[in-house]
């Protein structure tokens, strides 16, 4: 499969099915998978031997023997069960081993295909949608082999010893057991059929009841501000009592769970089956008691098969989950063959259009447009428009659906990608800062860069004075764990970023919004020191890069409406020229526009309080 | 979320004692007293059929042996006991199923309803996410507690009657049965201990790999930028593997859990086997009464072993249950005096000597008097902390002033009624929050009487519709999760159309700070020209055009009016006014836009 990333895998899983893609991790540890089976087949062996030995002695004080004759059956059922503790100890430790392993190996697995994805599956996909894959699905697969898979077999066991058991005493003795497998069968398969459902139902009205009152609580204010409380408080109240029926039909499915009675009819009954052959002469009354405490085993998968079951489902669910994303095609390839060299920056689209998938709306009708070497372009238009989508065909994070996008006059499908993204550098819209030291974020894409350069570029991106404020300097920690940044801050750490690279190429996604004028016109240097040199793409929403860039292309809907130069457009774009009206006819209303233009009015003498 | 979400206490937290809790709670169950009855009545019987189970097969073996007819009396309780032991689960689980989902659901409502009489102060000093999972989650949890509650409570009941049936049998085997349960528990404890440390350094080690994961994937785009993938694989690869070990060692702990346990079980009737021989030997009992004491072994300890399991679970309900009332407790500090309700109102606001400090005591406002008039415009203007926002929330009965009084319309603001005062009042916050659902929903939010053609013109009204454009179903088209799928603009333009339905008396706007695409911020503008038109309009102005619009600026410094008057006569004045513009206001001016590139170019830079 095509992938931008590819960690050397250590192994190699079978893909094509959940089931099989299990398999392929199970047959990673054999020796534990077998540790586990041992365990669980000696556990329910061992288990049913204490009745054995509690029979044998039953039977040894009925013949009147002495105090002495009972003694070797203490030491056996003390010496089985302490091999039962020890061989359970190595079982529950493979699961664990097992179990462990399988949960590192599927999350690395997992881990090394999200890095190999391209950008449009990232784009699609939300980061918490990704998280949840990570980490809950990956720990239920942990789940289902331990407890789930360890326990499920482990019980499977005990539903087998007692009918052995009888088989070995006395064969017929067995038809209790075996009838009671058969219905238990039966039961426990009409419960889960009759429990998924109702299951869902209190899962999905949850869901829905806490959504509410996230939503609600987290718009409090317009709730309150609307003076709606009453129905947010009816609406509430309608899910509310939706879960409480919801919890109320569950309790009574569960309390309807027929293995339950089964269990205390397989008692009388195989009592009652010991008692007949006990009074035929057929077997000792030590027998019947042996019998009894093994028929008593049963209760162990009644109370616990359920939730071993129901884990071991839950993880299958979650592998089929994690498998759609593994299996997720994505179309890019490293393309490690193709054109390589060191571009000069002409930018040109003929003819594009592009949509996200073949079924989905076109984005980006018939673009067609030419940039030279060292020219700003600007991209201006509404949310949506396509401004975005525009700048994404450049570094191939999207392939375009029809036309062609050249860089130095080569299809960038030509080019070898890691060559055409190394000269390309994005600032985003969210810009994203690692958790680890400024120094470290600034040579990010160069990590041999020396602390000069690291300096130096940010000196250029208007970062070195704001940097100096930290008491740590350049070695103050960022991100998740750090020093929380400015939108602004961060902006210009990732200009200064870029600057270590030194792109021919660079494309910023420019929507940070200075409170305060000194920071404007900190961010507006350090853009326009960025742009020199190279070839720039700016996404913006600053009027006075817009009204000073070389090219400006007006987006609408997808299309190109409007492109050139301001005055260019101020005479051919009704739009854009609406948006100066209206800023020239504001300033043409007040005469004291700078700060040394004097006027006749008076101020209003100001209320003191 | 994690381990210990939720365990920071808040500031309306209060300690009730277990006695309160437990009356407080009462007060639920009374409306279902019957019930509770009828289920503590079927606990203990069902506890009492549970002991005899053992008791009736040691007889009925006994009776097997001595060959009698009375074995078919046996056989036959065998039968009924298991049908009877069954129907009484039956009927007492599907019961409490009934009271326990019925009372966490009045809890629910209750807690919910607290919730929404809370005032902003109350939301100002907490997380709405965790007053939501006191309502949702902490409910659960008392629900999961009380179903667990009630089994360990039958479980203990059938411990008291077998101990005392078992003590008529052979008080000395009944002793060293009773002797056995605080070893078997005591392990137990030890094990949980441990395994509880075990646990936490797991999960500390399994929040490194989700944060590692969760910083990857959120730069992802960063690192194939710069073709960092394989630096970023093998700091994951280590964490991975760090984790792995760590939480290896947390399930080897547990996995030693259960051998211990059946060890001990295994000693324990090996003791049973051998001294009940002695004592069967000695003539004290019969054979079948020591297969009884065998039977009888883990039922002594279940309930003991089971409630050492969930005992921290049992005092998380309890904890549980205190957070939900400390919930339902919370008292406002927003307190009308009255419950006028109020007209149309003319929109004329005035305070008088009003008085307003932080709950840490330091003053917002000293003594602070204005007029505004009915159909006025006022933009306050000031640095951060000059008190904006505190004469807006207060306007809107968010906050609770201290002294002197503010008027509306001539009336005290504390003698209305709150709900019909504030669906007087527009408020769009700087966060325009919308709700999930369409678009054309959020616009009618504030009022549902509004027909489907009146919003519609009233959207179609700012800029031609053009900002519908770009929505995949116009007016349709769901908003997502607090209006994600909306741009920042889009979402402040659908709470102003909001506000032009709603046509309040008073409008009260925190205007946003984002920057927006030139196109969208011109239909703002143009949203918002309307509603000026229309309102007495309260502004926290932070664009100039919209300073600009305003009939009147008001200048704060420290919550007081320092200087007040047009946009031209306050620079004109050069004082705080021209200060501010300065400060916040000058790279919004066309000049600006004119002269930056020039003016900064030239500036000899940093580099």
């Amino acid at each position: 499969m095509a992938s931008e990333f590819t960690a050397r895998p250590p192994f190699k899983t079978d893909r094509s099915s959940a089931l099989r893609f299990i398999l392929s991790h199970i047959r990673r540890h054999p020796q534990f998978a077998l540790s586990m089976i041992f365990g669980a087949f000696t556990n329910a062996a061992l288990a049913a031997a204490v009745p054995y030995f509690v029979g044998r002695a039953y039977t040894t004080i009925q013949n009147g023997e002495p105090l002495e004759a009972i003694f070797p059956f203490a030491v056996a059922i003390v010496t089985s069960q302490g091999l039962r503790a020890g061989l359970q100890l190595m079982r529950n430790t493979s699961a664990e081993v097992f179990a462990q392993r399988i949960e590192r190996d599927v999350r690395d697995e997992l881990y090394a295909s999200l890095l190999g994805k391209s950008m449009s599956f990232h784009d699609s996909v939300p980061v918490g949608e990704i998280m949840a894959r990570v980490t809950n699905d990956v720990r239920e697969i942990n789940l289902m082999m331990n407890p789930g898979m360890n326990l499920l077999i482990g019980s499977g066991m005990f539903l087998v010893t007692p009918l052995i058991a009888a088989l070995l005493e006395y064969p017929p003795l067995a038809i209790t057991p075996a009838l009671f497998l058969l219905l238990y069968g039966i039961a426990q398969y009409r419960f889960v059929r009759a429990m998924a459902p109702v299951a869902q139902d209190v899962r999905i009205s949850f869901g829905d009841m806490n959504a509410e009152v996230a939503e609600s609580l987290d718009g409090i204010q317009v709730v309150k501000g609307s003076a709606t409380e009453p129905r947010e408080r009816e609406q509430f109240d309608t899910l509310a009592n939706r879960v409480r029926d919801n919890f109320i039909r569950q309790g009574s499915i569960e309390a309807r769970y027929v293995p339950q009675l089964l269990l205390g009819l397989v008692v009388a009954a195989g009592f009652t089956h010991g008692a007949i052959l006990y009074n035929q002469g057929i077997i000792s009354s030590g027998m019947v008691v042996a019998f009894m405490g093994q028929l008593v085993l049963f209760g162990f998968p009644v109370f616990s098969s359920l939730s071993a079951f129901s884990q071991a489902s839950l993880g299958y669910a979650s592998t089929k989950r994690i498998l759609a994303v593994i299996n997720q095609e994505t179309k890019l390839d490293q393309n490690t063959g193709g054109f390589e060299c060191d571009p000069h920056g002409t930018i040109t689209f003929e003819g594009v259009s592009f949509r996200y998938a073949a079924d989905s709306a076109t984005v980006l009708h018939d673009a067609s447009f030419r940039i030279l070497p060292g020219q700003t372009v600007a991209i201006v238009g509404q949310t949506g428009s396509g401004k975005t989508t525009l700048t994404k065909l450049l570094n191939r994070t999207y392939d375009v659906t029809e036309g062609r996008v050249l860089i130095d006059d080569v299809d960038v499908r030509e080019w070898n990608l890691a060559s055409l993204r190394s000269s390309i550098s994005i600032i985003e819209q969210d810009i994203f800062l690692f958790s680890r030291s400024i120094a470290d974020n600034i040579r990010f894409g160069k990590p041999d860069a020396t602390q000069e350069e690291v300096e130096a570029a940010a000196r250029k991106a208007q970062a070195h004075d704001f940097i100096l404020t930290f008491p740590e300097g350049y070695d103050t920690i960022v991100g998740q764990r750090g020093v929380t940044l400015s939108g602004g801050q961060r902006q210009r750490i990732a200009i200064a970023r870029a600057f270590v690279t030194d792109p021919p190429i660079l494309i910023l996604d420019d929507s940070t919004s200075a409170i305060d004028s000194a920071t404007e016109d900190h961010i507006q240097k350090a853009i326009w020191t960025a742009a020199k040199g190279r070839t720039t793409l700016l996404i913006t929403h600053r009027l006075s890069q817009i009204r000073w860039a070389d090219h400006i292309i007006v987006l609408r809907k997808g299309r190109i409406v409007a492109q050139g130069k301001h005055d260019d457009l101020m005479a051919t774009s009704e739009a854009y020229r609406r948006i100066f009206a209206r800023y020239e006819g504001g300033h043409a209303e007040l005469p004291a526009q700078s700060l040394d233009d004097s006027a006749a009015h008076q101020p209003i003498p100001a209320q003191k309080g | 979320m994690g381990i210990f979400g939720g365990i920071g206490a808040d500031k309306y937290d209060r300690q009730y004692a277990d006695t309160f809790l437990f009356r407080r709670f009462g007060v639920y169950l009374r409306p279902h007293r019957r019930s509770v009855i009828a289920i503590i009545g079927l606990v203990m019987l069902f506890a009492l059929i549970g002991a005899l189970i053992p008791v009736t097969i040691s007889a009925a073996l006994e009776a097997m042996e001595g060959g009698g007819s009375d074995l078919f009396l046996f056989i036959g309780a065998l039968f009924a006991i298991a049908i009877l032991d069954y129907g009484i689960f039956w009927v007492r689980r599907r019961l409490t199923a009934r009271v326990i989902g019925d009372v966490i659901g009045r809890l629910r409502k209750d807690a919910y309803h607290a919730a929404l009489q809370r005032d902003m102060v109350f939301y100002d000093e907490t997380k709405s996410g965790k007053v939501v999972s006191r309502i949702t989650s902490d409910t659960q949890e008392l629900s999961q507690v009380l179903l667990i509650g009630s089994d360990i409570l039958s479980q203990l009941g059938e411990f008291i009657f077998l101990f005392l049936l078992l003590i008529n049998y052979e008080w000395r085997l009944t002793l060293i049965l009773l002797c056995l349960t605080p070893i078997v528990v005591g392990t137990m404890l030890v094990f949980r201990r441990l395994a509880r440390t075990a646990t936490r350094q797991g999960s500390r080690a399994m929040a490194l790999v989700n944060d590692n994961i969760q910083e990857s994937v959120t730069g992802i785009s960063v690192a194939k930028n710069f073709r960092r993938e394989a630096m970023i694989y093998r700091e994951f690869a280590d964490v991975n593997q760090q984790s792995y070990r760590i939480n290896f060692r947390r399930g080897f702990v547990l996995a030693t859990v259960f051998p211990t346990q059946n060890f001990l079980a295994g000693f324990a009737i090996a003791t049973l086997v051998y001294v009940g021989a002695s004592f069967v030997i000695g003539g004290s009992i019969t054979a079948a009464s020591w297969f009884l004491f065998i039977q009888a072994q883990d039922r002594f300890w279940f309930p003991f072993i089971n409630l050492s399991a969930f005992w921290s679970q049992l005092q998380g309900g309890l904890s549980a249950m205190e957070r939900i009332f400390a919930l339902i407790d919370a008292e406002n500090t927003v307190i009308q005096t009255d419950h006028r309700p109020a007209p149309e109102l003319h929109g004329k606001i005035e305070f008088d000597q009003v008085v307003f400090r932080y709950s840490t005591g330091d003053p917002v406002l000293n003594d602070f008097n204005l007029t505004i008039q009915p159909g006025e415009s006022i933009a306050f203007v000031g640095h951060t902390g000059a008190g904006k926002s505190t004469i807006a929330r207060l306007i809107a009965r968010f906050y609770e002033f201290q002294e002197g009084q503010i008027r509306v319309d001539g009336q005290d603001i504390r003698t209305f009624d709150l709900a019909s005062y504030r669906s007087r009042l527009g408020i769009v916050p700087q966060q325009p929050f919308l709700f999930n659902t369409t678009v054309m929903e959020n616009i009618r939010y504030a009022r549902p009487e509004a027909t489907d053609a009146e919003i519609e013109a009233i959207a179609h009204s700012i800029g031609g519709g053009e900002w519908l454009e770009t929505l995949p179903d116009g007016l349709q088209s769901e908003v997502g999760e607090r209006g994600s799928r909306l741009s920042m603009g889009q979402r402040q333009l659908v709470s102003l159309l909001r506000v032009l339905v709603q046509k309040p008396s008073i409008f009260i706007l925190d205007e946003a700070t984002a920057s927006i695409d030139p196109f969208t911020e011109m239909q703002i503008q143009e949203a918002l020209d309307l509603i000026l038109k229309r309102s007495t309009s309260i502004l926290i102005a932070h664009r100039l055009s919209t300073v600009r619009t305003a009939d009147r600026i008001i200048v704060l410094k420290q919550g007081r009016i320092i200087e007040q008057g047009s946009h031209g006569h306050l620079m004109q004045m050069g004082g705080h006014y021209a200060e501010l513009y300065n400060t916040y206001f000058r790279h919004q001016s066309l000049d600006y836009v004119e002269h930056a590139k020039q003016a900064l170019e030239a500036e000899p830079g940093s580099d």
